[in-house]
């Protein structure tokens, strides 16, 4: 009925809603293109003008920061960290998450708050002193005669990571875990299913949408993440990460800048991630409801 | 009993790792930052020196500091206001109104959230660029041409143009956070408000806010936290705090005290009002939007 | 705490070091001594790029046995600043100060830099000749190198670099336009060019006033008036010398490009040098790297560098060149010190500074600047044309929370030019700074 009345301003509404729309896709679409087409262009041309089209397909700044740079190394560890950090955050936050959601027990008030004060921890000023913690722990395995291996080290680095998303990664599974019904747990427990069982093989797989959710959050941090990375992987000559790597492509004061493998290292760190939230995006929003409705 | 006890087992396999990990991973380093913001100590030598609460009293008489408190407040404000505003409308237009295309728009709309920010900062370099940037380029179409923008040479427009980029980068990831939660309120109550003859704008306050306000003011907290820490990152990327200081935002003059000026104990007690800051202020928020909350 | 300074010294004149101690020769022709030890080496790797310190080091290998472990990154301090904090310390850095991350200034402050005095008196290894006596005159004594004013020298002055104003030569001549001798003609052809659109003045970042303003002080007041600026004399800003300083800055940055603050970061900094090549603005102050820096970049037809000391402030007046240089330290908590005082001095050897050269870094070597040939004789025959050396930089001080000179005085440039703040604003904060500084002298 509504529509009928007002259907010219109802049209004009939705060139309105549209135009509104497609300027803000564009704003994003033009400038990520940009980054590819840059990472094409020798470094004479990145003088003038920002937003002329290559010359050529210049793909040797592919080759050259691949190998080069070493960014393919890089990359290699990159994978590594991110996946194992992944790995370990799912196994010790989700049933943590769960218990702490779930069940009453003593202390777990106080658990709870600590893990909300944690959210406001910030990585960027604690960095530090988790490195001298480092320097203190390797200084004490030298002395009961084991090799000190807290630093320059990507598996400790990927502990590192998953201690830091812990708070908001329990957060984001607890307020998923308390909309859950408590019927099947109960049903679980009447066939004689241990609590484990149960967690494993009924609750975690009705939690999929949100540990998507959790994995592609976690994964972009971790992935992206180099100020903990520089830090704690501090011999030069030893791994790096993908961002780490880029931060060295990056134009140093007085150095000569080489902006053609810094962007086609851009995109190296860029694809993976794109990739991945392509592939995981339709599932994504169904994650994602955070201190969603009651009831 | 041995339920009990089983009950108990499983309990404490599933939290002790989380909580050791926390303990030492994150509450002993804030413990260590408290401590060192009681220090003078350059960094590197062993000479730390105990000065008690001295250097947050220098705190209060820095003009640099407060310059950066202001900046992390302002960027705080104008990033939240704009974010939340245009992703709780772009939200209700994606999920209400039948719109071609609507996946496309939801899928582009969240990249820039998967970005690193250092693409992004090259990204909006190019785009604030005074001679050759997209932005004067467009002006200029429109007649402008003559005297360019300084978006990152004006000291009054620069902290607008970091905004610019903090909400690029953030719309989309709200957006969708919205989306998901508009998703479960119940179709009926718009069809019988539009029986009723409400507007889409009054269903829009009248239904959809007021449903999923819970969803708004835990994602205003996450906004905040998030905020203090990104602004660092996009300046550390684009401006450099500069020019003359004019972007200097909390964790960036941490830095420049704590690993340029060395002054580590300061740059720490700067942390440790970071801290409470970002405490007191979700407090504060969490306080001022507090409703009763609506059952369906 | 004064430093008695004396400078008027040309880079080419021979100087004498005068120690208390007599030449300790550690290394003579018996060498390879050290076959069997290990030195970390590190080093920022700048335009001059890093493969001349690997044959450097090479070189030390085969003279003297020892195995060197060289770093060098882009960015050092990120590489070993981490693990300096955890007590593993390179045994020699060369990086310099005045960079944004401060690691030597740190260690200035912190008291963390080994007394490296004694080896201006060792023999150059491989060679005959004293250490202090290649050195070029004026480069060990100032503040840069005797960080306390107590005659001790705890930094070894590196690769030197005329700072001073670079502009289009191409540019002048086919405009006809003579090139300014004093700031009342370089006013005069900011109107000039202003006229046919290009500005007179760019800068790549505002940390680049630091050698244009120690040239400034010299100018306005020689180096007495110098020693007393940089040590943060009382009043010293009030006077008419500084007023003059002042005022020169201030009006330079009314003719000022107006995108360079826009663009005068760490990250975007080529593009207010790219205005130079453009024919966008007509000078910037620089070192010689910049010709490296922008080796890729495309110019405007007819382009030629063309170098200059500053312009006098009066008709017939003194203009001065500063004289950049870089500086390599020895930790004090470095492992190998012997060893690392030995790669100090070897850095003066002939076979040290002609692979230095190759790569366009000049070591500040008694005569050596007359050797070099091609686009280099023209900047460092700078001092042979009348020029004068200016040397040195503010006095260390303890670290004074909150207070960093250095955007004091340089970063507030940027607010000049776009005019957010005002000449009598920039002189206050200076004057506020300088009161706490002067109570935390070492």
């Amino acid at each position: 009925m509504k529509e009928q009345k007002n259907g010219k301003s109802f049209s004009l509404y939705k060139v309105f809603v549209y135009a509104i729309l497609i300027l803000l896709a564009v704003s994003i679409i033009v400038p990520v293109c940009w980054v590819f087409m840059a990472s094409l262009k020798q470094n004479s041309e990145f003088y003038g003008n920002p937003w002329s089209l290559p010359a050529s397909f210049y793909l040797q700044n592919f080759v050259d920061a691949w190998t080069k740079a070493r960014m393919g190394e890089y990359m290699l560890n990159s994978v590594i960290t991110t996946a194992l950090a992944l790995g370990l955050l799912l196994v010790i936050a989700l049933p943590a998450a769960y218990v702490l959601s779930r069940f009453q027990f003593h202390g777990r008030k106080i658990i709870n708050v600590a893990f909300m004060a944690g959210l406001f921890i910030n990585v960027n000023y604690i960095v530090v002193p988790i490195f001298l913690m480092f320097v203190d722990g390797n200084l004490f395995l030298k002395k009961i005669g084991l090799p000190p291996f807290l630093l320059n080290n990507i598996f400790v680095l990927a502990v590192v990571y998953a201690a830091t998303a812990l708070p908001f990664t329990i957060y984001l599974l607890s307020g998923y875990f308390v909309t859950l019904p408590k019927d099947f747990e109960e049903a679980a427990y009447m066939d004689g299913a241990s609590y484990s069982r149960t967690m494993i093989q009924i609750i975690f797989p009705m939690a999929k949408p949100s540990i998507i959710t959790v994995i592609l959050f976690n994964f972009l941090s971790f992935w992206n993440e180099y100020i903990i990375a520089m830090t704690l992987l501090a011999d030069p000559k030893g791994g790096k990460t993908l961002p780490v790597g880029l931060m060295n492509l990056m134009k140093a004061q007085n150095a000569a800048a080489q902006y053609g493998q810094m962007y086609a290292g851009l995109v190296m760190v860029m694809l993976p991630t794109l990739i991945l939230y392509i592939c995981v995006q339709k599932k994504l929003t169904q994650g994602m409801t955070l201190g969603g409705l009651k009831g | 009993m041995k339920k009990g006890h089983r009950r108990t087992g499983f309990v404490a396999t599933c939290i002790v790792p989380a909580t050791l990990l926390f303990i030492v991973f994150m509450i002993i380093p804030t413990f260590n930052v408290f401590k060192m913001s009681l220090y003078k100590w350059g960094g590197y030598s062993n000479k730390k020196k105990f000065v008690g609460l001295d250097n947050f009293q220098k705190l209060l008489g820095d003009t640099k500091f407060l310059q950066s408190f202001q900046n992390t407040l302002l960027l705080i404000v104008i990033v939240t206001v704009i974010t939340m505003s245009m992703a709780l409308i772009f939200a209700a237009i994606l999920s209400r109104e039948k719109i071609r295309g609507q996946n496309i728009f939801r899928v582009v709309f969240y990249i820039p959230n998967i970005l690193s920010v250092v693409i992004i900062s090259a990204i909006f370099s190019a785009i604030y660029d005074a001679n050759n940037g997209m932005l004067n380029s467009l002006l200029s179409l429109f007649g402008k041409g003559d005297n360019p923008v300084y978006w990152l040479g004006d000291q009054k427009i620069v902290i607008f143009s970091l905004a610019g980029a903090m909400v690029w980068q953030a719309i989309g990831y709200y957006m969708v956070m919205y989306m998901a939660s508009m998703a479960s309120v119940p179709e009926t109550l718009y069809e019988s408000s539009a029986l009723d003859g409400a507007t889409r704008l009054q269903q829009f306050f009248q239904i959809t806010l007021p449903l999923i306000w819970t969803n708004i003011r835990t994602t205003l907290t996450f906004f905040i936290i998030s905020s203090i820490n990104l602004s660092f990152l996009f300046v550390k990327a684009m401006t450099s705090g500069g020019p003359d200081g004019s972007t200097e935002v909390f964790l960036s003059y941490m830095y420049k005290q704590a690993y340029t000026n060395s002054s580590y104990g300061y740059g720490m007690a700067v942390g440790v009002v970071v801290f409470v800051f970002s405490f007191g202020l979700s407090a504060i928020v969490n306080l001022l939007t507090k409703r009763e909350p609506i059952d369906l | 705490m004064k430093r008695k300074l004396s400078m008027a010294l040309a880079v080419t004149m021979v100087a004498s070091m005068v120690s208390g101690t007599g030449a300790i020769s550690v290394l003579a022709e018996d060498a390879k001594t050290h076959e069997g030890e290990t030195l970390k080496v590190a080093a920022i790797e700048t335009a001059y790029g890093a493969d001349m310190w690997t044959q450097v080091c090479d070189a030390f290998t085969e003279l003297t046995g020892a195995a060197v472990e060289l770093t060098t990154d882009k960015n050092l301090e990120d590489v070993i600043g981490a693990s300096m904090k955890s007590g593993d310390y390179p045994d020699v850095v060369h990086l310099a100060t005045g960079r944004p991350a401060a690691l030597t200034e740190t260690l200035i402050k912190e008291d963390g830099l080994e007394n490296i005095t004694d080896v201006f008196d060792m023999t150059v290894p491989g060679e005959d000749v004293k250490v202090g006596d290649k050195i070029a005159g004026g480069f060990t004594e100032s503040s840069l190198t005797n960080p306390y004013g107590d005659g001790e020298n705890y930094l070894a002055p590196m690769f030197y670099s005329p700072c001073g104003l670079f502009y289009n030569a191409g540019l002048f001549a086919e405009k006809g336009w003579e090139v300014p001798t004093t700031w009342d003609e370089m006013w005069a052809l900011g109107d000039k060019a202003a006229e046919e659109g290009i500005a007179l003045f760019s800068y790549p970042t505002t940390g680049y006033f630091d050698a244009f303003f120690y040239s400034m002080l010299y100018e306005a007041g020689g180096s007495e008036f110098f020693d007393k600026a940089t040590n943060y004399e009382e009043g010293i800003w009030d006077t008419e010398e500084a007023k003059t300083v002042f005022d020169i800055i201030t009006k330079l940055a009314s003719y000022t490009e107006k995108s360079v603050p826009s663009n005068a970061n760490n990250d975007n900094y080529l593009k207010n040098q790219q205005l130079i090549l453009d024919n966008k603005a007509l000078f910037m102050p620089n070192g010689n790297w910049v010709i490296g820096e922008m080796a890729d970049a495309p110019r405007a037809d007819g382009f030629e560098w063309g170098f200059m000391a500053l312009p006098a402030i009066t008709d017939g007046g003194d203009r001065y060149s500063f004289a950049w240089f870089e500086q390599m330290w020895i930790p004090a908590a470095a492992e190998n010190i012997d060893l690392a005082k030995e790669f100090v001095a070897f850095m003066y050897s002939d076979t040290a500074a002609d692979i230095f050269a190759q790569s366009g870094a000049v070591q500040p070597l008694l005569g050596f600047a007359d050797t070099l040939e091609g686009d280099s004789k023209l900047y460092y025959s700078i001092y042979d044309d009348g020029a004068k050396v200016a040397l040195g930089a503010f006095a260390t001080t303890d670290a004074v929370e909150g207070v960093s000179f250095a955007d004091t005085v340089f970063g507030t440039v940027n607010s000049l030019v776009s005019g957010d703040k005002t000449e009598e604003e920039w002189i206050e904060a200076i004057k506020a700074d300088s009161d706490q500084l002067r109570a935390a002298l070492k």
